[in-house]
């Protein structure tokens, strides 16, 4: 084996120092949009709702936006609040209703106040679904300080809302 | 000359003057048509919503909007509507709970200008540093107990308060007993609270040596507004005597008691007098008293003296009474509440008396206007009316008229609570039941108001079964059928016997869908008996006579298979059931063995037939022995208990 073509090989891999970082940056692969896509499964049955089925640039053509609020149109008030308000949001009902949304949640606000939309399953008795709505209404509207409401809908089965599995 | 043309309205008072200065009298015709602009209106804030909110009315084919708008969320029965409503605040008070217990956590600041509600309320202790602005803080937000914790404190540390803030503190530790009383927050708490009320109302609930009384002694120069407060605490919770002793002690010392306290303790003449003619005599005493005093009676002693009225026993006497009071109380101008016509109702209309049509008089007076509360008895009205009504009167235009006027405006707000809303409902819908054609009552009433403004109880709904049988509608059966079982009332009996016996006694035609529904009825509740649970603390129990009348519903849709099925209960269980089945079930079976040439089933039926004592099998026997070509094992099984020969 020729030990010229050896030594030669690092020189090849050695990008000016000066560019690395930038090149790395814009290759191909790490170009790549990744968010909100789901890649297929060996055995294709990872089931996906119809809104993870649909990638993010289909929101406002095929799927709609999981927080309504005017705070980032010019002039919108608390833009950075509201943001970290959905997400405690989210997390919260997440948690309180373990296991029992079976979609986004979607929160809505007009004026002071504050919708939470969303699908559960019929895993808990309506009774109890009725409790959890009062416990999540009342605790978000102290944290919050505002009135909220919950409109769920119920599904009878998780599949009913699987749009295709991959 | 050009300002002739300009309108009077629009020329500034300046204008005129000097017009009519240089012009005279030319320009009168000018000045006549002034633009009357109204005076300005002082709206509120919630106004334009209230306007809003009168254009709509109840919708009467969605559940009340406390309830979730989904297939799973909503009730069906009134055990549904009272758990999911009293579910969600508990759910609430969860929340309430948590908050309590860190408050800490809680006191961020999101909403501006701050609403107090969403804050974690203070939370008083024997170490906390008070003073009278807290006081008056929790007086105002009629927080019982603090306001008693405060009070210790501050007396404790040795400071004063003002005889402003006591009188305050006395007033709701009397208004309340010194109790605490339910948030107004949790209204389906209230609303579905059985009015445990009549029990209280009859004996005495006042704290004796409570803080109330600790602090009226507390009080150096007791004033009359001091008084009046105490004596008005114990009339309400019926501690009449010592209200009655201090009202005397009030009097003497020279103070001028307010009308409310002289009302509380005309309401408490049961309890300060025995006899009716002491009572009456002590009402009028009082009412001197009043005049004496020079103070305008109101509305609350109308009802006052109503009330103790309508305790007295039925007379002509106190008839008169009453009709005079009403009439002076005309005469001041004060307008009767329907808390008066409450009292007046339960006082010519008693449950023995003679019937009186005062009801009717009444509505003439009270029919197409809103009614708002005024006094507490105001919520009795709407119920007992109907109830009398029905039970009284029996006169359905009274019970429409009635109803129309709960509906005028805003006068439901006065139907009380659930408890009163449902006997209200009861007794509208057992009286419109009674009194009109079935069918107009079924597309009229029930249809719509069953099951979102009002669901049946099991009384109303065995009156509307006996009426479709009285009306021969059988066709209503199985919708009545599905409500009782969405109603969860298929684990009533005398229900159930009734609706089999109606179906086996109004035999449908053949070949009609109704056979079949019937059958599947039969079936329905043969397995919700069978199905149900054995440890349940109220089982139901088959009865031979229930599976009889079962069997028939099932063999005239041709079901023999599942016939067969009854027919093995009744035999296999024969010691546990009591009870048999008429004879027409088992010979019935016994056709339609013959029909599905099932001997040995037919002889099985005999033989339980001949076990349970009927005379008639030899009947029974003969048929079978006729129609089927028997082999030698049925004959001889059958011989061992009908003595063929003799057929």
């Amino acid at each position: 084996m020729n030990i010229t073509l050896i030594k030669t090989i690092p020189n090849i891999l050695k990008f000016p120092a000066a560019n690395s970082a930038r090149l790395l940056h814009l290759t191909a692969v790490s170009n790549k949009n990744q968010a909100g896509r789901y890649k297929n499964t060996p055995r294709k049955n990872f089931p996906l709702t119809y809104e993870m089925a649909n990638p993010p640039h289909q929101i406002a053509h095929r799927k709609s936006w999981n927080s309504w609020n005017t705070s980032n149109v010019e002039g919108g008030n608390r833009p950075s609040e509201t943001a970290v308000e959905d997400q405690f949001i989210r997390k919260f009902v997440q948690g309180t209703w373990h296991a029992l949304f079976v979609s986004e949640i979607i929160i809505k606000r007009q004026h002071n106040l504050i919708r939470i939309a969303g699908l559960v399953h019929r895993g808990v008795m309506p009774r109890k679904m009725y409790f959890l709505i009062g416990y999540t209404e009342e605790f978000l509207s102290f944290w919050l300080q505002c009135p909220i409401k919950m409109e769920l809908q119920s599904v009878a089965d998780k599949r009913h809302v699987v749009f295709k599995y991959v | 000359m050009f300002k002739m043309n300009i309108p009077g309205a629009f020329l500034r008072r300046s204008y005129r003057l000097k017009c009519t200065k240089c012009l005279g009298r030319s320009l009168s015709t000018a000045t006549e048509e002034k633009i009357e602009i109204p005076a300005r209106i002082e709206r509120g804030p919630t106004d334009i919503l209230r306007a809003l909110e009168s254009t709509i009315t109840r919708d009467i084919t969605a559940a009340h909007y406390k309830y979730h708008d989904d297939p799973y969320l909503l009730p069906m029965n009134n055990l549904a509507k009272r758990s999911f409503a009293m579910a969600q605040e508990a759910g609430r008070k969860a929340a309430h709970w948590v908050r309590s217990q860190h408050p800490e956590l809680f006191n961020h600041q999101e909403c501006d200008p701050p609403i107090e509600a969403f804050f974690p309320k203070m939370v008083y202790n024997e170490n906390s540093e008070v003073t009278e602005e807290d006081l008056k803080n929790v007086i105002d937000r009629a927080q019982v107990s603090d306001a008693i914790l405060i009070n210790n404190l501050l007396k404790a540390k040795g400071l004063e308060i003002t005889n402003e803030t006591k009188q305050s503190l006395l007033e709701l530790l009397c208004y309340n007993n010194s109790e605490d009383i339910l948030d107004e927050e949790f209204i389906e708490e209230r609303w579905f609270k059985q009015s445990s009320g009549i029990k209280d109302r009859q004996r005495k609930t006042w704290k004796d040596a409570s803080a109330a009384e600790e602090i009226f002694i507390s009080i150096d120069k007791p004033t009359s507004d001091s008084y009046s407060a105490i004596i008005q605490g114990m009339a309400k919770f019926n501690q009449a005597a010592r209200a009655y002793q201090l009202l005397e002690e009030a009097q003497e010392k020279g103070f001028e008691l307010n009308i409310h306290a002289y009302n509380s303790i005309i309401k408490c003449a049961n309890f300060i007098k025995e006899n009716y003619d002491l009572r009456w005599s002590f009402i009028v005493n009082m009412l001197e008293r009043i005049k004496q005093a020079g103070l305008k009676p109101n509305l609350g002693t109308l009802n006052a003296v109503l009330f103790t009225l309508s305790t007295m026993v039925n007379s002509r006497m106190v008839k008169d009474f009453a009709l005079k009071t009403l009439n002076e109380f005309k005469s001041l101008d004060i307008e009767p509440s329907l808390g008066s016509w409450y009292y007046i109702l339960i006082t010519f209309c008693k449950d023995r008396g003679p019937r009186s049509a005062v009801l009717k008089n009444i509505l003439n007076e009270i029919e197409n206007k809103n009614h708002k509360i005024q006094d507490l008895s105001d919520t009795h009205f709407f119920v007992t009316a109907m109830d009398i009504a029905h039970h009284h009167l029996n006169d359905i235009s009274v019970g429409q008229r009635l109803h129309k006027l709960l509906l005028f405006g805003n006068n439901y707000d006065l139907i009380g609570d659930s408890y009163k809303e449902s006997i209200y409902y009861r007794h509208y819908f057992s009286l419109v039941l009674s009194n009109v054609p079935l069918q107009d009552f079924m597309e009229s009433m029930y249809n719509k108001l069953v099951p979102n403004i009002y669901v049946p109880e099991p009384s109303v709904m065995r009156e509307v079964i006996k009426q479709i049988e009285l009306n021969a509608l059988i066709e209503y059966i199985p919708r009545i059928w599905s409500d009782i079982i969405v109603f969860n009332q298929h684990n009533r009996e005398d229900l159930l016997n009734l609706i089999l016996s109606v179906m086996v006694d109004n035999k449908p035609k053949q070949d009609t869908e109704l056979v079949e529904k019937f059958a599947n009825i039969g079936w329905d509740i043969y397995e919700t008996i069978d199905g149900q649970n054995q440890e349940r603390y109220s089982n139901l129990q088959f009865t031979g006579d229930l599976l009889g009348k079962i069997m028939i519903v099932l063999l005239r849709n041709d079901n023999f298979e599942k016939a067969c099925t009854v027919m093995n209960k009744l035999d296999h269980q024969h010691q546990s059931i009591v009870g048999v089945p008429c004879f027409e079930a088992l010979s019935l079976f016994v056709d339609h063995c013959i029909k599905n040439k099932a001997p040995s089933r037919a002889i099985e039926c005999i033989q339980y037939a001949s076990d349970s004592g009927f005379p008639d099998i030899i009947t029974l026997g003969a048929k079978l022995n006729e129609q089927l070509t028997l082999d030698e094992k049925h004959l001889n099984r059958l011989s061992k208990f009908v003595d063929l020969k003799l057929s």
